[in-house]
């Protein structure tokens, strides 16, 4: 049976209808369209589906939607703002810390994580950050340097 | 793939997930964090016909300290721990047990009760808690029962819990002066890793310099649940603390471990490596504990 659940998707607030046995990354991906979230291992290995709710990096694909009741949502496509790219995006463009792409938003949305709470966090709280977030191109190397740029040059 | 089919519950109460949990019988699975049962539904591993939730119970999500003790609420994340700066001051051990679980994503959302609950062998808050003689409290419709760490563990994952049972909260007492403890986790990564060999260890001095007054060594993948190494423990109490006591503190518990081949690491290589963590977590204790007021 299908439950009623309310919770603000990037600002905006929605009313849905999910099904109990539903992630919530599946009703991101499949009901809203947001197709930035990505679904990679499905059992919180990866971190490829890293949304943040109530400000917090979490797996979506371990996330029941239902649990999602209540609660803000953030995915890759809430980052821009009306001024342009976040500051994050940006580095991650400029420092070459995107290859195949696959894991960026799940890094850029744990960066946003650690960046929201603390933005002057140094390499070592970056690297703990992004630790469960795999990306199996760059080494880390460019987005620990691209995280770092934007923790640096923060207003 | 979809997880398979269930009807959902969200009791807002302790009294209501209790008679909830009661009422539906043998398919209920209670989902707190649900970083296990959801994986374990994506497996095929479970198909429950019901999952009540309990997140939505204040009483379970807070943790607090009065007087000498300290309440986990069950649903508290393991995030909120790794947080806590009560943790950070006084709690050494289980703060670095909380910190050393999964990744940074899988703690905001793991609970303390389900760390505990799902009873396996390689868990990361079970050697601590231990160490500091923690006790769980299980709560059904028939009433309320308390039951210590050391007996909570049956096998990997089974514990003494009855079906319609639900772990409320852990408690553990404040350590007495002149204590400290320790927490090591042995994996080949830092992050999002099951333990090779974890040990806890806690030490309390008669005073800053002195004797062992008691001592608890507690250690995790090395048998179907989390171990005590008593005889360890024995070689310590009423001892001058110093190298050569905690090498065979090591080599003691060490022979009390019982591990297994598997493909994380052979027995004979955990057994080694449960006396090297023994004998660096009494060390640190020990720094701790002459630290400590």
């Amino acid at each position: 049976m299908k439950k009623t659940i309310h919770m603000t998707v990037n600002h905006k607030p929605l009313e849905l209808e999910v099904e109990p046995n539903q992630t919530l990354l599946e009703v991101i991906r499949e009901t809203l369209c947001l197709t930035g979230t990505k679904a990679g291992c499905l059992v919180g290995d990866c971190g490829a589906c890293t949304v943040l709710v109530d400000g917090k990096p979490v797996n979506s694909c371990l996330m029941l939607a239902v649990q999602a009741d209540g609660k803000q949502v953030a995915t890759i496509e809430g980052v821009e703002t009306p001024q342009g790219l976040h500051p994050l995006q940006t580095a991650f463009v400029d420092k070459g810390a995107i290859q195949c792409g696959y894991c960026t938003p799940g890094m850029i949305l744990s960066a946003k994580g650690l960046l929201d709470r603390n933005p002057r966090a140094d390499e070592t709280e970056i690297r703990q950050a992004i630790s469960g977030n795999l990306c199996r191109c760059t080494g880390y190397q460019k987005i620990v340097e691209a995280i770092l740029f934007a923790s640096r040059t923060s207003p | 793939m979809l997880l398979p089919k269930f009807q959902y519950h969200e009791p807002s109460s302790l009294a209501e997930a209790c008679r909830m949990m009661a009422e539906l019988g043998g398919g209920v699975r209670p989902i707190a964090g649900g970083t296990d049962l959801v994986v374990n539904m994506r497996r095929g591993a479970v198909a429950p016909e019901h999952v009540v939730s309990l997140g939505r119970i204040k009483e379970l999500c807070a943790m607090d300290l009065s007087g000498r003790t300290l309440r986990i609420g069950a649903c508290c994340t393991v995030a909120s721990l790794a947080e806590s700066s009560d943790l950070a001051s006084q709690f050494h051990a289980l703060h670095e047990g909380a910190l050393s679980l999964g990744s940074p994503l899988v703690r905001n959302l793991a609970t303390a009760g389900g760390n505990m609950v799902t009873a396996r062998p390689a868990a990361d808050l079970p050697p601590p808690l231990m160490a500091y003689g923690g006790t769980v409290i299980l709560q059904s419709s028939q009433g309320q029962r308390f039951v210590p760490l050391d007996q909570f563990f049956v096998g990997p994952g089974r514990t003494v819990m009855k079906p319609p049972e639900i772990l409320t909260s852990i408690v553990i007492e404040t350590p007495s002066a002149f204590s400290g403890s320790s927490y090591i986790k042995l994996g080949t990564r830092r992050a999002l890793e099951i333990s090779i060999v974890s040990v806890a260890s806690f030490l309390t001095l008669e005073r800053p310099g002195g004797r062992i007054q008691s001592a608890r060594i507690v250690l995790g993948s090395v048998a179907p649940v989390p171990m005590r190494a008593g005889d360890a423990e024995k070689t310590l109490i009423g001892e001058i603390p110093n190298g050569p006591l905690f090498v065979k503190a090591g080599e003691t518990a060490a022979g009390e471990s019982k591990p297994i081949d598997d493909h994380r690491g052979t027995a004979e290589y955990r057994r080694e490596m449960v006396s090297v963590l023994t004998r660096k977590t009494l060390h640190t204790a020990l720094e701790r504990a002459n630290a400590s007021e």
